[in-house]
């Protein structure tokens, strides 16, 4: 009898979809690789009702935390590729598999829209003995051992910044001290814990213009317009050019072999909604840089970055394997 | 003049007053039920309210907040299922209190002294915000570890009966807590190369089984025996009662609200902490603690409703969240366009207000919530068990797979209820458990940052402490509670207060 | 003397625990034991995490826990050894009857279920299972009861809180999605 019943709805349902039976014909889920609060959590939570209205579909956002993301990352990629299981990731599986931390990157994925990319900054405590990022440097190689550098964990951003230092300026003798984010670390440093760090700079940006915190450089080609007279670590030492412009990044994706159709439904709703006006002020007040790019663009851009991300940790000596396991080319070659 | 204006707009404007109750009073019901979590309807509520203007949104989200802190309570006096982790304490005197049929007096003195560390947690927010995020900041790796430490001596006041076996499960709550990969370093911990364990096991779904399914279990051994007769004719405190626990309550509730406003503690370790202090400072109380002592009500319901407002002094003065609730709120902020940071206080002072108009608005609405319709609430308990007990069960398992959308977390809750089960006949207290869970990753990560920080040089280390006079203090308290537990202590007074007797 | 106050001793609140002070309860040896036994384990897997490698690896805290673990373990299985078994107890009465073991298999069935059967079936399931065994009301009474309380479960954590429950066979998300376009329509 029950059965009959739920067997009657769903067809009545189904007979009532297929006058217009196209994707999406029910709710998306959304899995958001990281906590609530986080700022790839708020990223996606305000771009997606933006997508929602150009798709004309809803898409239900859960957080999926655990293990760095790979719990989410693996969630997804053993979903079925039908497009109603999307990931809204940030930039770090694509280290998963030089870390050891899994068998599966966005090599897996389809990308739907990388959203924007974020630029690193680096920040002192007020009462460092150092004022910009040259003075630190100095400051470093007189008093080696001494400096307390927050990071967190191999593959995040302070740890891949702290390598690129290490291959422009020369092996810095620093305290690498582990926090399990750049929030938590960030307080830390207004509390002294710690000396340096660094951040993205969408979360460091309001504790320097409060003045608790003060900023060194902006690891960027060129200075950042949100930060006027911080110097721009390439403009300090060409070394950097090679590396950057290099930052975390936001985007949407589906596993492999999800139907043409919802690609590119998905791809046409995410890039009307990463064009909304809120949203692009949204961003850009918090120092991100808008990219919006899909298809090809986005793979290449995503390998270009992997290349460059994982040579460099490689070199520094933080890898589990090598990146030529798995197939990733040192760059330039 | 102008910020009274502000402080005012909540209370002049009917549509956000409507909001702020509604907010409570889902709230209230969002925090009884296990699994449902604050942090969960809140960050439901970004999306929800996404198109809205910023003071509607905050103002719901402020009703949910102080409604749920203060529901946890009800499921913890009624079913001894703590609804959320901040209400293990209160459990722990709470249902002794309803196995007797005084589950009214029990919600009645709770909703009072609740409403009266709310307002205390509101008033350090509103008086001396600025001060005590500069203090909170202070606190270095070594003195979160201290602090650690200090919860973890907490063991003591939570094992009735065998100490042994408490500090068997504390010990047992910090490895639980460690499993998975370790968020420092990546390394895997316990996971015994199983890709499920790697995520670690959600602390949530412990308490959960612990308390739910093995409660349920137990329960089962008397399905037929009527049960208890709730009176509910005296729900109001008299004033008597607030006067006689007003000085525990606002040393309790100094505790919630320093305790909230450290980044990375709060309301949770807040109530438990508050209980062990409300041990210790009670001479006598009228009922042994643990048999239903009203102190061990008042003291963490106090503690973790002043730890709300303690939570939002480091997210206001510096936009730094004082814990998982006020997280999702900054990213709230955030997408409605304000700049959460240190600048806020300065750029919009409004929004500081309004907030702190939101939080007394709901605060009040608690209380009336809290009072009105008790009733409905002790119908639960007068359900028949044949119908309490499969439901309780179920709502175990969603509430298990909702915290993270994992049916490892449903598989670790049934695992952890029977264990749960076992060790409650064997006379394992559960308490210690959860509580090693909660400070696992504060006393791992802390303890690992400071030997780090020195360079693994426990000299330097030691001389950093002694260096310190908030470290000193926070030592010299670990090491005198430590002793008190001991038996020299006891040996101690009594030579002491034998001598006094002598002269 | 046969009779032993069932409140006192049947472990329902953890503030009166379950345990006696100065009898053993049936199992409780063997309980002890095997957290001796798992306790050990744990300590030699926290060593297998970096071993005595330094002060600040991720196994520091794990060993000194596990220690703790053994020790405590080791001290609870010495003492319970000591005490006199209580005669007045047995395993299958009062320690595992029959309805616990077998509502520990119901909730073993519904983990097992919950993914491929979906949600809805088997919580409908294990609900009138569970009410018409403990309840023994008549069969319209106890789907009654059981579907109700699981509708409203299913609204509050499915559409209102928007948990993804496993689906399974029943096709929630299309039929969630039917309902929208019917109300959608009727706005119109």
């Amino acid at each position: 009898m029950k059965r009959y019943l739920i067997g009657a709805i769903s067809a009545l349902a189904l007979t009532a979809t297929t006058v217009a039976a196209e994707y999406p014909e029910k709710e998306i889920q959304g899995i958001i690789q990281w906590g609530a609060g986080g700022s790839t959590d708020t990223v996606m939570r305000s771009v997606t009702p933006h997508a929602e209205a150009a798709l004309g579909g809803t898409v239900v956002m859960q957080n999926m935390t655990g293990a760095v993301g790979a719990i989410a990352l693996n969630y997804v990629a053993d979903a079925e590729a039908d497009g109603y299981t999307v990931l809204m990731g940030a930039e770090n599986p694509m280290l998963y598999k030089i870390m050891g931390l899994g068998d599966k990157d966005y090599g897996e994925f389809v990308p739907i829209n990388i959203l924007a990319r974020g630029t690193p900054l680096l920040v002192a405590n007020n009462d460092a003995p150092f004022n910009s990022y040259s003075e630190m440097i100095a400051y470093v190689k007189e008093n080696p051992g001494t400096v307390r550098f927050g990071s967190t964990g191999p593959g995040g951003l302070p740890s891949v910044v702290t390598a690129m230092i290490n291959a422009v300026e020369g092996e810095l003798d620093v305290i690498a001290v582990p926090y399990d984010g750049d929030g938590p670390a960030l307080t830390g440093l207004q509390g002294g814990a710690i000396d340096v760090m660094p951040a993205v700079l969408g979360a460091a940006i309001e504790g320097v213009r409060a003045g608790n915190m003060k900023a060194l450089a902006v690891f960027d080609t060129a200075e950042n317009d949100k930060l006027p007279g911080v110097e721009a670590v390439a403009e300090v030492n060409d070394g950097y050019n090679t590396y950057l412009p290099w930052g975390p990044f936001f985007g949407v994706f589906v596993p492999k072999g999800t139907p043409d159709d919802a690609v590119a439904k998905l791809s046409a709703a995410y890039a009307e909604g990463a064009k909304n006006p809120e949203f692009i002020e949204l961003m850009e007040g918090r120092g991100f840089t808008l990219m919006g790019i899909s298809g090809d663009e986005a793979e290449a851009f995503l390998s270009k970055w992997q290349q460059g991300t994982a040579w460099l940790l490689q070199d520094a000596g933080l890898t589990k394997a090598s990146p030529e396991e798995f197939g990733i080319a040192r760059p330039g070659e | 003049m102008e910020t009274l204006m502000h402080f005012l707009t909540v209370f002049s404007d009917p549509q956000l007053l409507l909001l702020v109750g509604l907010g409570t009073f889902a709230g209230v019901y969002v925090g009884a039920i296990p699994g449902l979590s604050v942090t969960m309807a809140v960050s439901i509520l970004i999306s929800f309210t996404f198109s809205w203007d910023v003071y509607p949104a905050i103002s719901l989200m402020i009703g949910i907040y102080m409604g749920g802190v203060y529901g946890g309570s009800r499921t913890a006096i009624l079913l001894n299922i703590p609804g959320a982790p901040s209400a293990i304490a209160t459990a722990l005197d709470g249902y002794p209190m309803a196995k007797r049929g005084e589950a009214g007096t029990a919600i009645g003195v709770t909703t009072v002294m609740s409403f009266i560390g709310g307002f205390i947690g509101i008033g350090v927010l509103a008086l001396a915000a600025p001060f005590v995020s500069d203090f909170a900041l202070k606190f270095q790796p070594r003195d979160y570890m201290l602090l650690a430490i200090l919860g973890i001596l907490l063991v003591g006041s939570l094992s009735q009966g065998s100490l042994v076996k408490g500090i068997f499960a504390g010990a047992l709550g910090i490895a639980i807590g460690a499993v998975g990969r370790d968020p420092l370093t990546f390394a895997e911990r316990f996971t015994f190369d199983f890709r499920l364990m790697e995520g670690g096991i959600s602390f949530i779904a412990v308490m959960i089984g612990m308390f739910g399914v093995s409660e349920a279990l137990l329960q089962l051994h008397h399905v037929d025996k009527d049960a208890v007769r709730q009176k509910i004719t005296r729900i109001v405190p008299s004033l008597a009662t607030v006067k006689k626990h007003l000085p525990l309550s606002v040393q309790t509730s100094t505790i919630g609200v320093t305790i909230g406003a450290l980044p990375g503690t709060g309301g949770d370790i807040a109530a438990l902490m508050a209980y062990d202090h409300a041990k210790r400072v009670t001479k006598n109380p009228d009922r042994e603690f643990g048999d239903g002592a009203m102190e061990g009500l008042v003291a963490p319901e106090t503690a973790n409703n002043a730890a709300v407002g303690g939570a939002f002094i480091p997210m206001m003065t510096l936009g730094i969240p004082g814990d998982a609730v006020t997280a999702i709120m900054i990213g709230a902020l955030f997408i409605h366009g304000l700049n959460p940071g240190p600048m806020l206080m300065i750029d919009q002072p409004d929004m500081f207000w309004f907030i702190v108009g939101c939080l007394v608005m709901a605060n009040c609405f608690m209380l009336l919530f809290g009072l009105t319709g008790i009733k409905l609430f002790t119908k639960i308990v007068e359900m028949p068990r044949s119908v309490l007990i499969p439901l309780i069960m179920l709502l175990s398992i969603v509430g298990a797979f909702a915290v993270n959308n994992s049916i490892t977390d449903v598989y670790w809750m049934l695992g952890f209820g029977v264990f749960g089960y076992f060790m409650r006949h064997y006379g394992y207290p559960l308490g210690p458990v959860i509580l090693g869970v909660i400070l696992s990753r504060l006393l791992d990560d802390n303890w690992r940052r400071a030997i780090i920080s020195e360079r693994e040089d426990l000299g330097n280390f030691f001389a950093g402490v002694f260096g310190s006079p908030l470290s000193t203090v926070l030592l010299i308290a670990v090491v005198l509670i430590f002793v008190s537990q001991t038996p020299v202590w006891a040996w101690g007074k009594s030579r002491i207060f034998a001598k006094k007797e002598n002269t | 003397m046969q009779h032993i106050d069932p409140d006192h001793h049947d472990g329902t609140s953890d503030a009166t625990p379950g345990g006696e002070p100065d009898k053993r309860r049936p199992g409780e040896l063997v309980f002890a034991l095997v957290m001796l036994l798992a306790s050990l384990f744990l300590l030699n897997s926290a060593y297998g995490i970096a071993g005595f490698d330094a002060l600040s690896s991720p196994g520091a805290i794990p060993m000194a826990t596990t220690a703790a673990m053994v020790l405590s373990a080791a001290v609870i299985l010495w003492n319970t050894a000591k005490l006199p078994l209580d005669r007045t107890e047995s395993l299958i009465k009062d320690i595992l009857p029959l309805t616990v073991v077998m509502f520990a298999l119901f909730l073993v069935a519904f983990g097992v279920l919950l993914k491929p059967l979906g949600f809805l079936p088997t919580s409908a399931l294990f609900l009138i299972a569970a009410i018409k065994i403990l309840g023994k009301r008549s069969w319209l009474w106890t789907v009654g009861i059981a579907v109700f309380s699981l509708v409203v479960v299913w609204l509050i954590f499915r559409i209102v809180f928007t948990v993804l429950m496993p689906a399974g066979i029943v096709p929630e998300a299309e039929l969630i999605q039917f309902f929208r376009n019917v109300f959608a329509g009727g706005a119109q």
